[in-house]
This record gives C-alpha cells, sequence and structure tokens, in this order.
C-alpha cells in the first residue's frame, strides 16, 4: 500500500516572511488525484461493523450525532438569531415562485437527505472524538460530554460554513447577454437571486474566517484557507456549459496521456498536469477539489487543534479525502440503481469510464457545450450499462472505502471510530 | 426625535464620534507606555533598510526599470482640483506617491503573481487578476506603507525601515478591496469599472463569485502566514464589516434620524473599515504601543470615512469619462448617499423617493436636480473635510518625519481628488 510513504515528506511552501514548521507540512500524496495503483483488493469488507450487520445509512448518521452531543448543522439557534439571516429568511420569500436555484439549495440545506453532504461537521467531531486530544489541553477548552474541544466544534462549525457558501455560490444564475434571451423567468427576479445568493455566500464565508481567526492559529487558518481556494479553482476545472455545469474532457489516447505530478503539498495548489482526459484521474482530481480537499483538510485540522503531530495530521486528511471520494462514487452509482433517471452528472464516474472504454461516445457530450440539458441522457445511460463503468466506479468505490478504514484503524477504539466504521459500511451497501 | 435636523443630527453624531477618540487618544498620549519587548522594525532589519531608504526616491526614478510609469501615474491619479488649498508644508514635501515610489513599485506585479502561484485553472488566474493591472489608484496600499513607515519611525526613530509583513498587509489590503469590488459588480450589474468593462460583462457570474472566493481564500492564507494572531483577527473584522455592510445597504431606514445614522454605519463599514484596519494592522505588526494603533485605526476610519463621501460627491459632480464609471450610479442602484440625505432637509418630497428607492420613472433624474438645487453638496463636502481635518490632526501627533507629513497630506488628496 502507498500509504507508508506518506509520512515525512517536505513541503516547500515558499515564504519570505515566515518559516512553515514542519507540523503544517504534512503531505498528500492521496491516491486519488494519481490513482495509479488502484488495487482490487478489498477484503476487509464488512469486517468493521461490529453492532450492526448491515446498518443502513440514516441510522449511523443519527446514531453518529448521538455520540458527539448535538447535530452540527448551522441552523441552529444562534443562526435563526443572527440579523443577517433574517434578512435573508425575508428576502428569499420574495423568491418563492420564481425558478432561482436558492430556493433549492436552501431547501436542501433544510430537509437533511443523504443527498447533500450535511454530515461534514459531524465527520470532524467524529473523528476528534475518536482520535482524543493531548492531555495538555486545560480542562476549560473541553466539551466534557461530547468528548470534543471547543475550538474543535467551532471547526466543524466553520466546515459547514464554507461547504454551504460553496453550494450557495454554485448555485447563481448566469445572466450574461448571451444567454438573457433563454431566461424564460423575470430577469428582475433572477437578478435579486442571484444579489441575495452571493451575498449568504459573502456572509457565510466572513463568519468562518472570524470563527477561524479566533481559533488563534495560523496554521489552521492558512490550511482551511487553502480549502476556500480549492473550491474555487473545483469551478474552472475542465469543459464548462454555459450555466457552468461542469462536462468531462474528451478522453486521452494512450499515447496522449502525461505521466501526473504528485500533489507533494496540500498548500500548494493541485497540480492539473496529466488529469484532463484520463477517466480515474480527472474524475478523482475534480472531487478532491469539490470534496476531498475540504473535508481532508478539515479532519486534519482538527487533529492539529487536538495537539497530535504531522504524521496523524497526515492521517487525518488522507481519511477524509478518500471518505469523500467513496462517498461520492456511492452517489454517482445511485443515479444507476433505480428506475432511469431523466438526467444524471456528467461527471459522474460511471460515465468516466464508459466514455475512456468508448471514446466515439463523446459526441453525446459535445452537444451538451451551451447546455447539459441537450445531452441525450438515454443514450449515455444505456451505454454506461453496456459497458463495465458501474464495476469500475465500484472498485473504486471500494478502494476509497479500504484506505479510509486503514487510516481509522490507526485509531484507538471507541465509539465515535465505531460510528465512523458504521458510516462507511453504509456507504459499502450495494444499491441493487 | 423627529424634528432634529439630518444635519444636526449628523453634527452630533460626528462630535460624539470624534470626541470619543480625540479626547481619550489625547489622554492616552500623556501616559505614553514603553516599547513593547519583541523583534523591532530597527533591529531586525535595521541595517538593509538603510541603504534602501538612502537610495530612496532617485534612485527608483534613475536606475530602476519603472514599468510603463506606475508610480507617476498613480500621483496624476489623485491630482488635486483646487491646488490653493493645499497648506504649505515647507520645501520637503513631496506626494506620498513619489515618496513610497520603492515600496510601491511592483505591488501589483506581486499581487498577481501571488494570485497565480496559487492556482493551475488560467482562467481562473485571468480573472482573479483582472482589476490588478495597475490602473486603480492604489490608494490602499499606499495609506497602509505610509503609515507602517511613519509608526516604525515614531517608535523606532529615524533608521526604521518597512517590515516585509507590513508591505504584505498593504497587498493584502488592495485584495480584499477588489474581491468586494468583484462581487459587487455582480450583486450591482455594474457595466464599467476603472475605465473597462467590469467582470460580471465578460465572465459568467459563477465563475465571477468564485474568482471573488479564489482572491479573498488566497489573501487570507497571505494573513495566516504572517503568523500573527492579533493582525488576523484584525483583518478578518474587515471582510465581515464589508458582508454587514453590504446587508445594510439592502435595507433603508424609514426616519431621516436613523437613516443618516445607517448611512454612516454603512459607509464605515463598506469603506473605512478595510482603510481603518489595515492600517492599525501596520501598527501591530510594528509593535507599536496600544495608543498608537488605535491612533492609526482613527486615522484610518477618518480618511476612509471622508474618502467614501467625496465619493458619493463626485458621483453626483464628475464627468462618467473621470471617473471611469457611470455617474449618478448610486441613484439608480436606489441608493441615498449624505449628498441626497442632506438635500430632504430642504426637499421632503425626497423621501417617498428614497422609500421607493427610486424605482419610479423620473426619480433619478429629480432627485439629482434637487440635490443640485440643496446645499447637500456642499454640506457633504462640510463633512468630508471634518473627518480629513481629524485625520490630519490625528497623523500629527505621531512623529515627524516625511511619512508622517505624508499621511497629513494624503488628507488633501483624498479632499481633493476629482476621480
Amino acid at each position: 500500500m502507498s500509504f507508508s510513504r506518506l509520512c515525512h515528506l517536505r513541503c516547500a511552501v515558499r515564504c519570505d516572511l515566515v518559516k512553515v514548521s514542519s507540523s503544517s507540512a504534512f503531505i498528500a500524496k492521496l491516491g486519488g488525484p494519481c490513482a495509479k495503483e488502484l488495487s482490487t483488493n478489498s477484503t476487509q469488507r464488512g469486517s468493521v461493523a461490529q453492532h450492526h450487520s448491515k446498518p443502513d445509512w440514516n441510522r449511523a448518521v443519527s446514531e453518529a450525532e448521538k455520540i458527539v452531543g448535538y447535530p452540527t448543522s448551522f441552523l441552529s439557534l444562534r443562526w435563526i438569531l443572527s440579523d443577517e439571516i433574517a434578512n435573508v429568511a425575508l428576502h428569499l420569500r420574495k423568491l418563492v415562485g420564481s425558478n432561482h436555484p436558492l430556493l433549492k439549495t436552501a431547501k436542501n440545506l433544510i430537509y437533511n437527505g443523504k443527498n447533500n453532504m450535511q454530515a461534514w461537521g459531524l465527520i470532524v467531531l467524529l473523528v476528534s472524538k475518536a482520535a482524543g486530544h493531548s492531555p495538555k489541553i486545560p480542562d476549560m477548552e473541553q466539551d466534557k460530554a461530547a468528548g470534543v474541544l471547543h475550538s474543535q466544534r467551532a471547526l466543524a462549525e466553520v466546515t459547514e460554513m464554507i461547504r454551504t457558501s460553496h453550494l450557495v455560490h454554485k448555485g447563481l444564475v448566469n445572466m450574461n447577454a448571451r444567454q438573457r434571451a433563454s431566461i424564460t423567468e423575470e430577469p428582475d427576479d433572477m437578478m435579486f437571486g442571484n444579489k441575495i445568493a452571493l451575498l449568504s455566500g459573502d456572509y457565510l464565508l466572513a463568519n468562518s474566517c472570524s470563527e477561524l481567526a479566533n481559533l488563534r492559529n495560523q496554521e489552521l487558518v492558512e490550511l482551511m484557507s487553502s480549502a476556500v481556494r480549492d473550491l474555487a479553482e473545483a469551478e474552472f476545472m475542465g469543459e464548462r456549459d454555459d450555466q457552468n455545469n461542469p462536462l468531462p474532457s474528451r478522453p486521452l489516447s494512450k499515447e496522449e496521456r502525461e505521466e501526473p505530478t504528485e500533489w507533494d503539498c496540500i498548500l500548494e495548489p493541485l497540480p492539473m498536469r496529466g488529469v484532463l482526459g484520463t477517466a480515474a484521474r480527472e474524475w478523482a482530481a475534480r472531487h478532491v477539489l469539490a470534496a476531498g480537499a475540504l473535508l481532508g483538510k478539515s479532519c486534519s485540522a482538527a487533529l492539529k487543534l487536538a495537539g497530535h503531530d504531522a504524521h496523524m495530521q497526515t492521517q487525518g486528511y488522507l481519511f477524509g479525502c478518500h471518505l469523500a471520494l467513496a462517498w461520492q462514487a456511492y452517489l454517482d452509482l445511485e443515479a444507476f440503481s433505480g428506475p432511469e433517471p431523466s438526467s444524471f452528472s456528467l461527471v459522474g464516474a460511471p460515465l468516466a469510464f464508459t466514455l475512456d472504454a468508448r471514446p466515439h461516445l463523446y459526441s453525446y457530450i459535445e452537444a451538451g457545450r451551451a447546455s447539459v440539458h441537450h445531452v441525450d441522457y438515454h443514450a449515455l445511460y444505456k451505454a454506461v450499462l453496456e459497458g463495465d463503468g458501474l464495476e469500475q466506479t465500484k472498485r473504486v468505490q471500494h478502494e476509497h472505502i479500504a484506505r479510509a478504514r486503514a487510516q481509522l484503524r490507526s485509531l484507538p477504539p471507541g465509539d465515535a471510530r465505531t460510528a465512523l466504521a458504521n458510516i462507511l459500511v453504509a456507504m459499502h451497501q450495494d444499491h441493487y | 426625535m423627529a424634528c432634529l435636523s439630518s444635519s444636526r443630527l449628523c453634527a452630533r453624531v460626528q462630535d460624539k464620534l470624534m470626541c470619543q477618540f480625540g479626547h481619550k487618544l489625547r489622554k492616552q498620549t500623556v501616559f505614553v507606555k514603553l516599547k513593547p519587548p519583541g523583534p523591532s522594525p530597527l533591529r531586525t532589519f535595521g541595517k538593509t533598510c538603510q541603504t534602501v531608504t538612502t537610495c530612496g526616491p532617485t534612485c527608483g526614478a534613475g536606475s530602476l526599470p519603472v514599468p510603463g510609469g506606475l508610480v507617476r501615474r498613480f500621483a496624476s491619479n489623485l491630482q488635486s482640483t483646487s491646488t490653493g488649498s493645499l497648506p504649505d508644508y515647507g520645501t520637503q514635501i513631496i506626494d506620498p506617491y513619489r515618496l513610497l515610489e520603492d515600496d510601491l513599485n511592483g505591488i501589483y506585479e506581486d499581487i498577481r503573481s501571488e494570485l497565480e502561484r496559487n492556482t493551475n485553472q488560467s482562467e481562473l488566474n485571468t480573472i482573479a487578476t483582472y482589476y490588478f493591472d495597475g490602473q486603480g489608484k492604489a490608494l490602499r496600499p499606499m495609506v497602509a506603507i505610509l503609515m507602517a513607515r511613519a509608526v516604525n519611525y515614531h517608535v523606532y526613530g529615524e533608521n526604521s525601515a518597512l517590515l516585509p509583513s507590513q508591505r504584505q498587509v498593504a497587498m493584502i489590503s488592495e485584495m480584499i478591496h477588489s474581491a468586494s469590488l468583484i462581487h459587487d459588480d455582480v450583486i450591482d450589474q455594474s457595466d464599467f469599472r476603472r475605465g473597462k468593462p467590469s467582470v460580471n460583462v465578460l465572465w459568467n457570474h459563477k465563475k465571477v463569485a468564485m474568482a471573488g472566493d479564489f482572491i479573498l481564500a488566497v489573501a487570507s492564507m497571505m494573513i495566516a502566514r504572517l503568523r500573527s494572531d492579533d493582525v488576523t483577527l484584525v483583518l478578518s473584522q474587515v471582510v465581515t464589516d464589508l458582508v454587514q455592510g453590504e446587508f445594510m445597504q439592502l435595507g433603508s431606514k424609514e426616519t431621516e434620524n436613523e437613516r443618516f445614522a445607517h448611512y454612516l454605519t454603512k459607509t464605515y463599514r463598506k469603506t473605512a473599515s478595510l482603510i481603518a484596519n489595515s492600517v492599525k494592522a501596520v501598527a501591530l505588526l510594528s509593535g507599536a504601543d496600544e495608543s498608537t494603533c488605535e491612533l492609526a485605526f482613527q486615522y484610518g476610519r477618518n480618511l476612509g470615512l471622508a474618502f467614501q463621501l467625496v465619493d458619493d460627491l463626485l458621483d453626483f459632480v464628475s464627468s462618467a469619462q473621470a471617473m471611469g464609471k457611470p455617474t449618478a450610479a448610486d441613484l439608480k442602484l436606489g441608493l441615498a448617499t449624505a449628498p441626497v440625505l442632506f438635500a430632504c432637509e430642504k426637499y421632503p418630497e425626497l423621501n417617498p423617493m428614497i422609500m421607493r428607492r427610486f424605482q419610479e420613472s423620473g426619480d433619478v433624474e429629480k432627485a439629482f436636480e434637487l440635490v443640485h438645487k440643496s446645499r447637500g453638496l456642499e454640506q457633504t463636502r462640510f463633512l468630508a473635510r471634518k473627518h480629513g481635518a481629524e485625520a490630519a490632526r490625528l497623523a500629527a501627533d505621531l512623529a515627524d518625519s516625511p511619512y508622517q507629513k505624508g499621511l497629513v497630506l494624503t488628507t488633501d488628496l483624498v479632499l481633493n481628488r476629482i476621480k
């Protein structure tokens, strides 16, 4: 396994003023963007499920919430009482009846389904509790009942705020002249919706800035800021339609593919060499930027707060990153598990592998240049089912689960670790 | 309360605010504390920087290649309209942009390369660096560096020099400013800024929003690398203020009194906070005592308020060409700024227009006309001058140095600018 190589690598942050201490210099030589050695070995399947033979998703999550106290959703009382949020709620009412995606985003935040990553803060808290903290930390800073530090709880909140802010900003509607004709809705509604979406996202981002500043740990601020940067980068990767929906890149032939550069230091941006046009790598890089980096960096930051060493922090990063990728693979597979959906993600792993095997299918993708709605989803759906895209996706998913589980094993046993293992098991179940 | 006229109220708010810090500061300066322990710019950087300072302006103009006359352009950007109003400070006074030529030189290049280093997506890089083309006034970095040098001089004397971390803060202040401009452009749907198409015209709105987030993230990484808890706290306050100011702009208040207070708070949060907190940050980095940091903060706050008041004024009197953006833009956005609020006193018919945010046809034109007929512009200028004078008074408390004089001169530049 490659994760033995992961520790003790150097991070070369170029910085004229400050020497970055080695503790911040942990490495992500993550199997993700450089998924060269995907082992098919996932024999440990199910062995961690100590308490339930087949825990379902909701059960795994709600039991986990009990372990670390209260749910971390930012829709807590404090938030409802904030002036700005009240303001947003007021304005949101004006949008009801319009078609602005902000409404959908808001709904998804409130109705906690497994389709969204509401549980991110929860994961951060579970990792915090499972790893414990250094005995040097004074009692005052601990939430004894939940077994986590107050600072870790604040961090979990920051993770959710950053995540939500990103989702809200992603939900803007493009109103450029070129597309105006295609928007049937009242342009004023859309404009107003954009304004509120942008401001709400900024509000969350500004709050995470000050929450982070209050933790008084500059390495942590740097790490979490780099996660915000990664999320922004994710929205620029590869081809896009007019509404900035992602499209997969044209698959490259074996000869055209470049060797990827490893992501030696996660404070630096993710290298793009040899990524686009290579199914597995492109998929992994895309979702590392859009999800894995934030969850991984948050888990790592939680361990930093507890006084764990650089090695542990790296493991925390890897756990979060692999968990996020496994989760993404799970969501990608979901589209193909029930009745045929009217549309599905064009950058999901099953389609990526299918395109890789049959590059001529890319002409279907090109039809979606202007809008992903012009793509013939039925034809692509059939093509995915005919090929081995789903099997390959499952293999990738199992690989990420196995790696996440391997990181878990280095933590001391306890209820939080079991809860994390149960979440992994719940993800592992087949959709069929 | 409603019978209080807005100008009286404003004068009261004004006095109150000024008294608060004015008196407090005077008292505090009596008990000036000893230099705090810790690295001093003098001790750490004294020797190297001495040479830098001595080779100052002459060197920059002569041997160093100045790309496109960057700094000279800055100076002309802030040229004053009424030259007669500039007080005579003696012969050693020069334009602060000239004074800081070496420090400001390449600051946009440095910001651009910092952004470039943080992304491998070329389009993101293009959008993020769009406003860092050197066409801006660079007022924020200039004031930050000026204050840094003035405070260093105040605390450590003649041989002090600019700390690299202080220059970083100058860059960060411009980055935070640009990130907020980029988001403002999407919110306000503006077409032009700084004489060129604004970002939201050229790129899709989601990408523009993300580019703003990106600049903020990079700026915040730079802040973190300064490894100072206090500086991070001070600068994170700026971001919170900016957003809260933007939220305040969405709503308006019913009564005149509330409206003016609301306007002043909004102006502080949207404009003055960034300047005030970045000059406070450079003072913190220099290791100055609490009262000096507070002095720096209040200087920045007053300068920022004066700056924004003049901006609101120029929106009514300047030509579109000079500003690089359309005029009466605030009215068109439904915003009632100081000139309108003052004009309200004489022309109460403006009140319903303010409440409906100048939405009905003819509102903008009518309001524009009434503002010009009233004393609104004059009163706005008066208020701006008061803040400018207060800033100058505060700057005068620092030890006498070219930079300290530059701070005083900057208040005049801000008050007399034409764009």
